[in-house]
């Protein structure tokens, strides 16, 4: 007992090298895991938003966050797969070939996203959310942080329907809602 | 006074952490000054397409870095000299991090003017007289591809045969949608969304709706009754279409005949077995026509 005090401040700062060395490490695989949508359609029209559509569009909402981050991280484009289209695929695909080329990677640790569904098309054909996503956003030369912040970020995302999901055609930044 | 070797212990832990406390505080310090220094000025905004010079501070050399929408930018550059990030360099609307010796900034790109749009109009095919059954959704881009955030009138126009209708909506977030009336006409419609120098036409076939009515007559021919309806047409005066399926029933003691016969040429006909009192009636979808009372030899 009469070690514990020595002993205690030892182990904390091992314990705290270890973390530090620990978490500078980025040449292993990160995986992200499905961030958690909390979304909200009672401001979406002109059509109101079935219970059936909120959960379709929440699950590959999250699903194409999760595969973003992936896709970042490790600069490899196919983990994109279908979860987006148009000018938003477009856009993830020359960001991931930039980062390629220069060795540079992004980590994405997603702390959950808070969704209005804004708009949903007449036919059911187009839907625009706003997300206010909470992250934790780090450049990566190699395996060196360049650059680590924590942000509250304001998303415009476009979703449009495909054959059995919905997919992300336009995801930009804003200022705010 | 004797301290036991426990008490001597916790003084010794206490004096160092407030040690390590004020070195930590005075690094901090430290820290905050020299970010302060050589803080990076960088505009709030940026319109994608336009250049941006960074001014530094320093000497020597020091690495840029630059992460965006569809960017990533690392390279060499000399302290104390502008940096320069080039059109193509910030073309996608999006929020930019840039890094340097350190110290880091971050700025936003706004979508530029309108350029294109992208139209969605629905059904293909409406019929014809019918209130709220056109709809149009426009989303607005930029010639980067950018959606245009800023309000943006759009013009919907729906024109047929001459005759056109039109309504402006202002976009809200890039979105800007509309319902519109199907003309008295039927024919192809076009279907205009225009913003700025962009425009897109979609065509929406119009068709004839339900027969407003239907009248048919009634003679003898070699093998039994023949039918046939005038021209039939909606309650605008265009012809249903050909195709339409148009039922005759005649009821009899035998019992009931009914012949589905589609519209061709804008009228429909059928031949029904010969009888010597049937009441023969007509009908397409939900709309009933005339009824004959039918008198005749066998």
């Amino acid at each position: 007992m009469k070690l514990l005090p020595r002993i205690s401040p030892a182990l904390l700062a091992l314990a705290a090298f270890a973390f530090v060395l620990l978490s500078q490490r980025a040449d292993s695989v990160f995986a992200a895991s499905v961030p958690s949508v909390a979304i909200n359609v009672a401001k979406a029209g002109p059509r109101p938003v079935e219970d059936t559509t909120q959960k379709a569009v929440a699950r590959d909402y999250a699903s194409a966050w999760q595969a973003m981050a992936d896709a970042l991280d490790q600069n490899r484009a196919d983990l994109l797969g279908a979860n987006f289209a148009g000018t938003a695929n477009d856009k993830l695909m020359a960001t991931i070939q930039a980062q390629g080329r220069t060795g540079l990677h992004q980590r994405i640790i997603d702390r959950g996203h808070t969704v209005d569904a804004v708009f949903y098309s007449s036919e059911g054909s187009a839907m625009e959310l706003h997300d206010t996503a909470r992250l934790r956003l780090q450049l990566m030369d190699g395996d060196k942080i360049v650059h680590s912040e924590d942000a509250t970020l304001h998303y415009v995302v476009l979703l449009t329907p495909a054959e059995n999901s919905w997919k992300v055609r336009v995801l930009e930044v804003v200022p705010a809602f | 006074m004797k301290t036991s070797p426990m008490t001597k212990t916790s003084t010794q832990v206490v004096i160092q952490c407030g040690c390590m406390m004020v070195i930590a505080f005075l690094l901090m310090c430290c820290f905050v000054i020299a970010t302060h220094a050589a803080e990076l000025n960088v505009p709030e905004t940026v319109a994608a397409g336009s250049s941006l010079s960074i001014p530094t501070s320093g000497s020597g050399h020091a690495t840029l870095y630059v992460a965006g929408p569809g960017t990533a930018i690392k390279r060499s550059v000399q302290l104390g000299q502008e940096i320069q990030l080039t059109a193509d360099d910030l073309q996608d609307a999006g929020r930019y991090d840039v890094s340097l010796d350190g110290n880091s900034a971050t700025f936003l790109v706004t979508a530029g003017p309108v350029q294109s749009i992208a139209f969605l109009a629905r059904p293909s095919r409406v019929p014809a007289n019918t209130p709220n059954v056109i709809s149009g959704t426009a989303l607005l881009f930029d010639k980067y591809q950018n959606l245009v955030l800023q309000p943006q009138p759009v013009k919907f126009e729906l024109s047929v045969d001459g005759q056109s209708v039109s309504r402006t909506e202002m976009t809200k977030y890039g979105v800007a949608f509309t319902k519109l009336d199907s003309s008295k006409k039927e024919g192809p419609a076009q279907f205009v969304a225009s913003s700025g120098p962009a425009s897109v036409r979609r065509v929406v076939q119009e068709v004839a709706s339900d027969p407003c009515n239907i009248r048919m007559s009634a003679e003898r021919d070699k093998s039994g009754i023949m039918l046939r309806t005038d021209p039939i047409r909606d309650c605008a005066g265009n012809p249903v279409p050909d195709g339409t399926i148009v039922t005759f029933t005649s009821t009899d003691s035998q019992g009931k005949n009914t012949v589905d016969a589609r519209i061709k040429r804008g009228i429909a006909q059928a031949q029904l077995p010969a009888s010597t009192n049937a009441t023969i009636s007509v009908a397409s979808g939900v709309v009933v026509g005339n009824e004959i009372q039918w008198r005749g030899e066998r």
